[in-house]
């Protein structure tokens, strides 16, 4: 799973100057309905011959748990790239700017806060983070922006409290958690940073196409690239439970610094969108309400799938410093709340 | 071109699981239904979008037009051009395919079975008391308020009582008594957890087979509630097969 993830932007950036496939264009978008009219027919004659066959246990409970995962988490990655994409689209850049102190460590909570209002997971996150940053934003502050949105937005947290039913202290702890990362890393990268680690991006332009094209160019983008690491999310996280043996998921669990960093470990692994994050930490039954905080704000700010991303937007020098910042200062201060609230 | 057809293809699956039939009650609750139908929609919609818009695009579209969307600065492979799409999103047709090939079934006996060892959270204990049940029929219960009424105040709400119950049969480990099973789920079928309620004086049916079960309950030998999970006793006095229920958890 590890390997995909790195293998996403490892490859291209070396590949040759124009790619092969270019020339190969016209006969591949020519060739594409067609396998899919094949693989459409093939589904649903499977769906007829095949089905009643494929009925070993194991099999299908892994494939129940894997697809109840995912139809769980589409409808919220629907609304939040939705959302997202619209926010991209027709709310002007300058606007940001505008809102924002002009002091660096001012601006840093304000961003945070920010967060709260600007609804996307975040792989939305990061984009938005780097646009702003290339039109003037302190750095900082939108690296506070960039580790709060998709962590307190209020699509993430209606999930949460969908996903603990009866338990609004969750919540509140995963926001508070989520908010106090985020500005401690900004404050942390304003104080330690060095202009060269950052490579910021240049402004993006809009191509002139009109607005509609880039809300549906940005909404669809945005659900690809969210949906197909959820995708590898729901079928890490579908194997781990059919295949390890409750016993030891209880042996770990027993023990409250060690399940921590396991379950913090594990939120690194699977990689899942913030807006289904909250329903896998549901599911982790028998852990402590601590551990799966620390799950739930560990997950948004450190992952497989955003340390490539961030990695491939700012630089290689960046993601090396702050991802580990983000995961130590994540882990502390979800210990700490959950100690607190919880 | 590739995108849009994953798109459709993901929406289409979700309205054939939630729109036109009741499959998506194997994975989530009830009330799951309208955000998966407008989901699907919008995918469907979105994918559709896509489709119409590469088909009215001149055939030799100029593929230098790709490097250029709004988003490319930003993206870590920006190279790979919007036109295709990000790889990992090959990855949603998983998904479809199990729907279709697999056509995953509500969690049963395998998933019950698992769990033996596990924690099972205790049910939302009503400590309010329940309502007396009535002395000349059988009570008709989901095995949750059973298994609650069960621990709570050590069983005297059922006495005496017959009721009836619903489940799907589990072996058990001893010998002469298996478990009357139903999952309850949380949010979806990734937390469901199993309730059971062994049942003794009956022979038992095969795994996963629905049944409905009449008996009494066995009162339990100890003073406090003992550690660990215990499943409540139930003599049957009678055992029906049953076709499944549409929602299949509790």
């Amino acid at each position: 799973m590890s390997d995909r993830t790195t293998l996403d932007w490892a490859a291209e950036p070396d590949g040759p100057v124009p790619p092969p496939t270019w020339g190969r264009r016209a006969p591949e978008a020519q060739v594409l309905p067609w396998v899919f009219a094949a693989l459409g027919g093939f589904l649903l004659i499977g769906n007829l011959l095949l089905s009643p066959h494929l009925t070993a246990p194991a099999l299908s409970t892994w494939s129940t748990i894997f697809v109840a995962i995912c139809v769980q988490a589409i409808p919220f990655l629907v609304l939040g790239v939705t959302l997202s994409a619209a926010i991209t689209a027709f709310v002007p850049p300058s606007f940001f700017r505008r809102a924002l102190p002009g002091h660096p460590y001012a601006a840093v909570p304000v961003a945070g806060a920010a967060g709260l209002v600007l609804p996307g997971c975040e792989c939305a996150s990061v984009p938005v983070a780097s646009s702003l940053m290339s039109r003037g934003v302190t750095p900082s502050a939108a690296l506070a922006f960039l580790l709060a949105s998709p962590a307190i937005n209020p699509v993430v947290l209606v999930a949460t409290a969908v996903a603990f039913p009866g338990e609004p202290l969750i919540v509140l702890a995963r926001f508070a958690a989520s908010l106090a990362v985020a500005v401690l890393a900004g404050w942390a990268w304003q104080l330690l940073g060095r202009p060269g680690l950052l490579r910021v991006p240049d402004a993006a332009t809009t191509g002139g196409s009109s607005r509609r094209a880039a809300f549906l160019s940005a909404m669809r983008h945005d659900f690809l690239h969210a949906g197909g690491f959820l995708v590898v999310g729901g079928l890490t996280a579908a194997t781990l439970n059919v295949v390890v043996p409750r016993s030891w998921l209880a042996a770990v669990a027993d023990n409250p610094w060690l399940s921590v960093l396991v379950l913090a470990a594990l939120a690194v692994v699977l990689s899942i969108c913030s807006e289904a994050d909250a329903f896998v930490a549901a599911s982790l039954t028998g852990f402590s309400p601590t551990a799966r905080l620390a799950f739930m704000v560990v997950g948004p700010m450190v992952d497989l799938k955003l340390i490539a991303l961030q990695a491939g937007t700012f630089g290689r020098a960046f993601a090396a410093r702050f991802v580990p910042l983000t995961f130590t200062l994540a882990i502390a201060v979800s210990v700490l709340v959950g100690w607190v609230l919880l | 071109m590739a995108q849009s057809l994953v798109l459709t293809l993901l929406g289409g699956a979700l309205l054939r699981v939630s729109a036109f039939s009741d499959l998506y009650l194997n994975y989530v609750k009830p009330g799951f239904r309208v955000p998966l139908v407008l989901a699907g929609a919008v995918l469907l919609v979105l994918g559709l979008l896509g489709l119409a818009e590469e088909w009215r695009r001149p055939y030799h579209a100029p593929p230098g037009k790709d490097g250029h969307d709004s988003l490319d600065g930003e993206d870590p492979a920006g190279s790979h051009g919007h036109a295709r799409g990000p790889r990992v999103a090959w990855l949603l047709c998983l998904p479809v395919v199990a729907i279709f090939l697999i056509s995953p079934p509500a969690l049963g006996s395998f998933a019950a079975a698992r769990q033996e060892a596990a924690p099972v959270p205790r049910p939302p204990a009503a400590s309010t008391g329940y309502a007396a049940l009535a002395a000349d029929r059988a009570t008709a219960m989901p095995i949750g308020e059973f298994i609650g009424r069960a621990w709570s105040n050590r069983g005297r709400s059922l006495a005496g009582r017959r009721v009836r119950l619903t489940g799907f049969a589990v072996p058990a480990e001893k010998k002469d008594q298996w478990y009357l099973t139903r999952m309850q789920l949380r949010c979806c079928a990734a937390d469901a957890f199993p309730l059971k309620v062994a049942v003794v004086g009956a022979p038992a049916p095969r795994p996963d087979t629905w049944v409905e079960v009449t008996g009494t309950w066995v009162a339990t030998p100890y003073e406090e509630l003992p550690k660990g999970t215990v499943a409540p006793a139930l003599t049957a006095t009678a055992l029906t097969k049953v076709t499944r229920p549409a929602e299949p958890y509790e």
